[in-house]
């Protein structure tokens, strides 16, 4: 079975939308409420870094349903202007928007799975993995 | 929509009741300083029992606020903390250092009357 | 099913057991003769070749039940997979070898053998090794509840003094798990102190100290305070040399300590009672 809805990032109202979505859907599967907060965090930051870096994107939410476990998948999209240095953004403490520079590697530690792939000047895209336990 | 800010005695009382977006919560950080200035209140209690989440900007907002009505000679302390407030804090890494906070409301206004005595 | 293959096992059976036991003896390492009699070798070696048959007798659902019950005995006596596997291999030899030299099979006929073999034999190996897996997977995900109704629970001692003792080792699961935990009885409990009691953990290595601090610093954002009890000497020497960074959390020597530290921070005593006449 498959399923994925998305938001667009437009604008700020936006990032409410999304992390809406992806609380509903987190309830949906069963995550308890510490991972339902994991989840709704880890979107906020995705669609803040997309409104912020590439102006618009998109976040995506789909269910998994892998070998009888079920966990929920984000992808962040957006065709900005691309991260220049990965290893960089990875380390935390750092921040380009004078920020608390928690962003990516915080929400790599709210999630089990993390995978960024990004081209300079094509754009960014984020996959992020929960396992419902 | 504005984020009610009660004055009792000379202190300053909040509850957020809903999920803050950017905007509310920018609007928030102004009102509250605004309310301090005019009523020169010395303490603040913001009880944030009904969020469910708090991700970095909103962490960042609540922080500025703390450290900005510190500048302003009002001690913040911050009530009701969800268990999954805190730890989605802890593992992206953020810390709020020199927020105090208390369980509720109750024990936040105890609190502050102690940090105030002193 | 090839009606040849079928009837030499059948008129031939007490010949290839006894053959398969020689082989398997000689090919089983001493561990697993070692922790294993002779009669249960043989007895189980005897099931084994018995199931292989019935998978030429008997309807393919009282093969699987079989094959479950055997699966299940030979995880149970240690019986390593690899070796479970050769004896499938062996037994397959075994049959080929006697068709050969009984001259059954002729040239012309040899590869249709080889391939009706092969092909009684093949599922039957892969059922084995799924079976195998099942059952390692499935203890291991019994162990891990196990390991979870271990998991820390949270001790309401005095009024707003709650204490969790830990035990056990601390992996990064497990201290989700007692984080949440801690948070959940703290807010339950309306606690003001938690004492975290580690005499119970044998290590406290950097990662372990980490996800205390982290503990500690949640507990505080919650609005409680956070102390760590049951600091032995041998746990106090490796944080230290691993330099980790306690300091921003209370410590004490012994529970007894921490209660009578928490009872000082929520502004309380014991007194001791005059006796009375």
């Amino acid at each position: 079975m498959e399923f994925q809805s998305c938001v667009k990032i437009i604008n700020e109202w936006d990032i409410v939308a999304a992390r809406q979505l992806g609380r509903n859907v987190a309830k949906e599967l069963g995550f308890g409420t510490v991972d339902q907060a994991r989840i709704t965090t880890a979107i906020s930051e995705l669609a803040r870094n997309i409104y912020l870096y590439a102006g618009q994107g998109k976040v995506c939410i789909e269910k998994l349903y892998e070998g009888g476990k079920s966990g929920l998948l984000i992808i962040a999209s957006d065709e900005g202007p691309g991260i220049p240095d990965v290893r960089k953004v990875m380390e935390d403490g750092f921040s380009t928007s004078g920020g608390l520079g928690a962003g990516l590697p915080g929400v790599k530690r709210l999630m089990d799975e993390f995978d960024l792939d990004t081209t300079i000047g094509k754009g960014t895209e984020i996959r992020a993995i929960k396992w419902l336990r | 929509m504005r984020i009610p800010i009660l004055k009792l005695y000379d202190c300053l009382l909040v509850s957020i009741q809903w999920e803050l977006d950017d905007a509310t919560a920018l609007q928030f950080q102004e009102d509250l300083l605004h309310k301090i200035h005019q009523t020169s209140a010395n303490g603040v209690v913001i009880d944030i029992t009904s969020i469910d989440f708090i991700d970095s900007f909103i962490a960042k907002v609540l922080g500025d606020v703390v450290s900005m009505s510190k500048l302003m000679g009002a001690k913040v302390v911050i009530t009701g903390i969800q268990p999954a407030v805190a730890i989605t804090l802890i593992e992206l890494g953020i810390v709020l250092d020199d927020v105090l906070t208390a369980l509720d409301l109750e024990k936040g206004l105890e609190k502050l009357q102690q940090e105030l005595g002193d | 099913m090839n009606k040849l293959i079928y009837n030499y096992i059948k008129e031939n059976r007490s010949r290839i057991l006894d053959t398969w036991i020689q082989n398997m003896r000689n090919k089983a390492d001493e561990r697993l003769i070692k922790g294993v009699s002779t009669e249960v070798f043989e007895s189980t070696s005897d099931e084994f070749v018995e199931m292989i048959i019935s998978r030429l007798t008997e309807k393919e659902e009282e093969f699987l039940s079989l094959l479950t019950d055997f699966a299940e005995k030979v995880v149970r006596l240690g019986w390593p997979l690899v070796f479970v596997n050769e004896g499938l291999k062996e037994f397959e030899k075994i049959v080929y070898g006697g068709l050969v030299d009984q001259g059954l099979v002729n040239q012309d006929k040899l590869l249709e053998v080889v391939g009706d073999l092969d092909s009684f034999m093949t599922p039957m190996q892969n059922e084995v090794v799924n079976m195998y897996s099942q059952i390692w997977e499935k203890t291991v995900s019994l162990q891990k509840i196990a390991l979870q109704e271990l998991s820390a629970p949270l001790i309401p001692v005095l009024d707003r003094i709650t204490v969790m003792p830990l035990v056990g080792t601390i992996d990064t699961e497990r201290a989700k798990q007692i984080m949440e935990n801690l948070l959940n009885g703290v807010v339950n409990h309306r606690s003001e102190v938690v004492l975290i009691d580690i005499t119970g953990v044998p290590v406290v290595d950097t990662m372990v100290a980490h996800h205390i601090i982290q503990a500690a610093e949640a507990v505080r954002l919650v609005g409680a305070h956070c102390m760590l009890c049951g600091i032995r000497p041998e746990i106090a020497q490796t944080i230290v040399n691993l330099g980790i960074n306690l300091n921003e959390i209370t410590t004490k020597n012994s529970l007894q300590k921490g209660i009578e530290a928490a009872l000082e921070i929520t502004s309380r005593q014991i007194v001791e009672m005059e006796e009375v006449e």
